[in-house]
């Protein structure tokens, strides 16, 4: 049953990918939708399915590692399956209705949404280094197409300036790749971390891991390195800007924190994780204080992003030789920050784009008055930020909770007011929408009202992040299932 | 001067970045890997259907890889098309009459077809295979391109979409019957390995070729866009 799970899991989105390419638009929405009812119910199947037994490696072709490529199907992983088909699913049904069908162009649309989707499973069942660089190439190169298309000049250069970032990005990743082959001989992690827990640390491996911690921090967008996001995120339509915020950064950093999990004690060091740690802080400051000013609604949201990515890589620091307990609380948080943040955001860019239909304008000062006439909408945005100010009972202060606890517990408390003056900013830019739709004006009273099932979309999303907090104990167990270790089943 | 000095950074980083490198290298190189990976390979090649190492690795042992990575040359190809709004990706006004292109291709293109033929049926013992069959052929494209052939299956249409998907469907097929049947994803059954691989290396040679072809002509952009969300359209 699991074998039979685990085929449909990675055959259901390329086999998608191949059959929406060949229809039109409107035929590619009925298959997708489809699709999307098989790869849920396969992606709930194997999540139960572990979640029962306990997780397992999975040979590809029957061939086990260092020969052949194993996936490493574990609690943490099929949770991140879950919430892909989660928010995958949302923006897929958004999207059907969003798009305009007639624009002959937009027929690429699903062919490219289900390459992403595969390669974003790829990602986090993946325990091959190489072939996690090839699953980066997948996320990376749909996501640029699907913000080029149907673009003018400047989605194309968001866009080129996309590609060239996750290129640059992933070349990085593939050269620290190429040394950790050159230095164990295998790609598999799991042999990597084997070796390693019997041998001294040979010299020069160091450099392999900052090369791919940095690479996969430049496809994360972590600050200074965040200048390509805004504009790509900002550009692409509101649905494809959901998936992009909401599960494709989170896929580089997935890889990143797995890596530094792994092999962060051995071969890194202290100055190391406390730049990272840095760096995230200087991210959230510096990424709220932009969303404070921009002009325009989606600019706001993205810039929010590059905030909530900084959280993320608090992780380095936090799990760097320190107590067990500690880093336990560290990877919990920042589990419960990834899936919250994925839903909030990819609400809050859904709900954006239902705004923007209804007033016609991309600005933050078009909104005046749209709280009369879409409450509704903006409703479901207020909710996404209520998890992203980190407010009980949402996802987000269960993160931000269990973060602050972790700060504490390992006597670094500077990360405690980066995370406080980050939840007070990330008030400040949610509270400013607001301001701005409160505002009463006469000179527009005509809004045009999207359909229902849009508005209903981005609620269920903010819901399931603001209801998070409540189960978060339940989700959390599933990560600490036991993991067997002996080849597949 | 702000200039000079920052080109002097540069430099001054790349050449430190290149120090760094080259001396991991120098240490890494030096010691024995402790997994030998080459000598699993060669105790497994009886068992992966073909001669070749190369060939072995790419379709059978890490053929998940391959996989991914078609799908990944299917999205260059499709964001490609994407972006071509004409009609026709043929376009007249780009073709040359230089009679000596067109005499050449007389001689070429019967010729390199031969030639990818040849690359793809090596794959098996020695040097060669898909991708390089897949390039030569797209090459061949090229040329004929060039000196005016007409190519009427580059519409954007269902064909040169089926083209593009051909290779990756049987791939994904060949992948899929296998854990249909109870076994692994991608398991080839047994006493199968060397005629499925064949079928799919010569698909695929086709499919690789359609791509870098229909990149290469698929260059020119036109006016009808999409406008931007919420501006006036």
């Amino acid at each position: 049953m699991t074998l039979w799970l685990m085929a449909g899991l990675l055959f259901t989105p390329l086999a998608w990918a191949v059959l929406t390419l060949l229809m039109n638009f409107t035929w590619g929405r009925l298959v997708t939708w489809v699709g999307i009812v098989v790869q849920v119910l396969v992606s709930l199947g194997l999540w139960l399915a572990v979640s029962r037994d306990g997780g397992f490696y999975y040979g590809l072709g029957g061939w086990e590692a260092p020969l052949g490529i194993e996936l490493r199907v574990d609690g943490l992983a099929v949770t991140f399956v879950l919430l892909t088909a989660v928010v995958a699913s949302a923006c897929g049904w958004h999207a059907g209705v969003y798009i305009d069908a007639d624009k002959p162009w937009h027929r690429y649309f699903w062919p490219l949404f289900w390459f992403l989707w595969s390669g974003l499973n790829a990602v986090w069942l993946g325990g091959d280094l190489f072939n996690l660089y090839v699953g980066l190439e997948l996320i990376s190169l749909s996501a640029v197409g699907l913000v080029a298309l149907g673009g003018k000049a400047g989605a194309l250069r968001a866009s080129i300036r996309y590609l060239l970032a996750a290129l640059l990005g992933s070349l990085a990743y593939l050269l620290g790749v190429a040394l950790i082959y050159g230095q164990f001989g295998t790609l598999s992690i799991a042999g990597v971390v084997f070796w390693l827990e019997e041998h001294p640390v040979p010299a020069g491996s160091s450099l392999a891991l900052a090369l791919m911690v940095t690479g996969l921090a430049l496809k994360t967008a972590l600050f200074p390195l965040h200048r390509w996001l805004p504009p790509a995120h900002g550009i692409a339509k509101s649905p494809v800007s959901a998936l992009l915020s909401a599960l494709v950064v989170k896929a580089s950093f997935y890889i990143a924190a797995r890596l530094w999990l792994e092999l962060g004690e051995p071969l890194g060091n202290l100055a190391a994780a406390q730049l990272v740690g840095l760096l995230g802080s200087a991210a959230i400051v510096w990424g709220s204080w932009l969303a404070c000013r921009q002009l325009e609604l989606k600019q706001v949201v993205a810039y929010s992003s590059v905030a909530q990515i900084g959280y993320l890589f608090l992780l380095f620091p936090l799990t760097y030789s320190v107590s067990e307990s500690v880093t336990l609380q560290a990877q919990q948080g920042i589990t419960l920050q990834v899936i919250s943040h994925a839903l909030a955001k990819a609400a809050m860019f859904l709900a954006a784009g239902n705004l923007i239909l209804s007033t016609g304008s991309s600005r933050v000062d078009a909104l005046k008055g749209v709280s009369r006439f879409l409450p509704f909408s903006l409703f479901s945005f207020g909710l996404a930020g209520v998890s992203l100010m980190s407010l009980p009972p949402s996802g987000g202060f269960a993160a931000k909770w269990l973060l602050l606890q972790a700060s504490l517990g390992s006597g670094q408390w500077w990360w405690v007011l980066v995370l406080l003056v980050g939840g007070l900013l990330s008030a400040a830019y949610v509270f400013r929408i607001y301001r701005a739709s409160f505002l009463e004006s006469s000179e527009t009273d005509h809004f045009y009202h999207p359909p229902r099932s849009l508005e209903i979309i981005p609620m269920i999303l903010a819901l399931l992040s603001l209801g998070l907090g409540l189960v978060s104990a339940e989700v959390l167990s599933v990560m600490a299932l036991p993991f067997e270790e002996e080849g597949s089943p | 001067m702000m200039r000079a000095l920052q080109t002097l950074v540069m430099a001054l980083a790349c050449l430190a970045f290149t120090g760094v490198l080259a001396t991991s290298i120098w240490t890494i190189s030096g010691n024995p890997t402790p997994v030998n990976l080459t000598q699993l390979l060669t105790e497994n090649m009886g068992r992966s259907g073909v001669e070749h190492p190369v060939t072995a690795v790419l379709l059978n042992f890490r053929s998940y890889d391959t996989l991914l990575e078609i799908g990944v040359l299917v999205i260059a190809g499709i964001a490609g098309i994407s972006m071509a709004k004409t009609a026709s990706l043929e376009d007249p006004a780009m073709r040359t009459s230089d009679s000596l292109l067109y005499a050449l291709q007389r001689w070429f293109v019967p010729l390199m077809l031969v030639l990818a033929g040849y690359l793809l049926w090596a794959g098996a013992d020695r040097p060669g295979g898909a991708f390089q069959a897949g390039a030569v052929l797209a090459a061949t494209g090229v040329l004929m391109r060039l000196g005016g052939s007409p190519m009427e299956f580059l519409r954007p249409g269902l064909m040169l979409r089926l083209g593009l998907a051909l290779g990756f469907t049987v791939f994904l097929l060949v992948a899929v019957a296998s854990a249909i049947g109870g076994d692994a994803f991608l398991a080839y059954p047994p006493g199968m390995t060397k005629a499925l691989i064949v079928v799919i290396e010569t698909v695929l040679t086709l499919s690789i070729a359609m791509v870098l072809l229909a990149l290469f002509v698929s260059a020119p952009v036109n006016d009808a866009e999409d406008p931007e969300e919420g501006a006036p359209s």
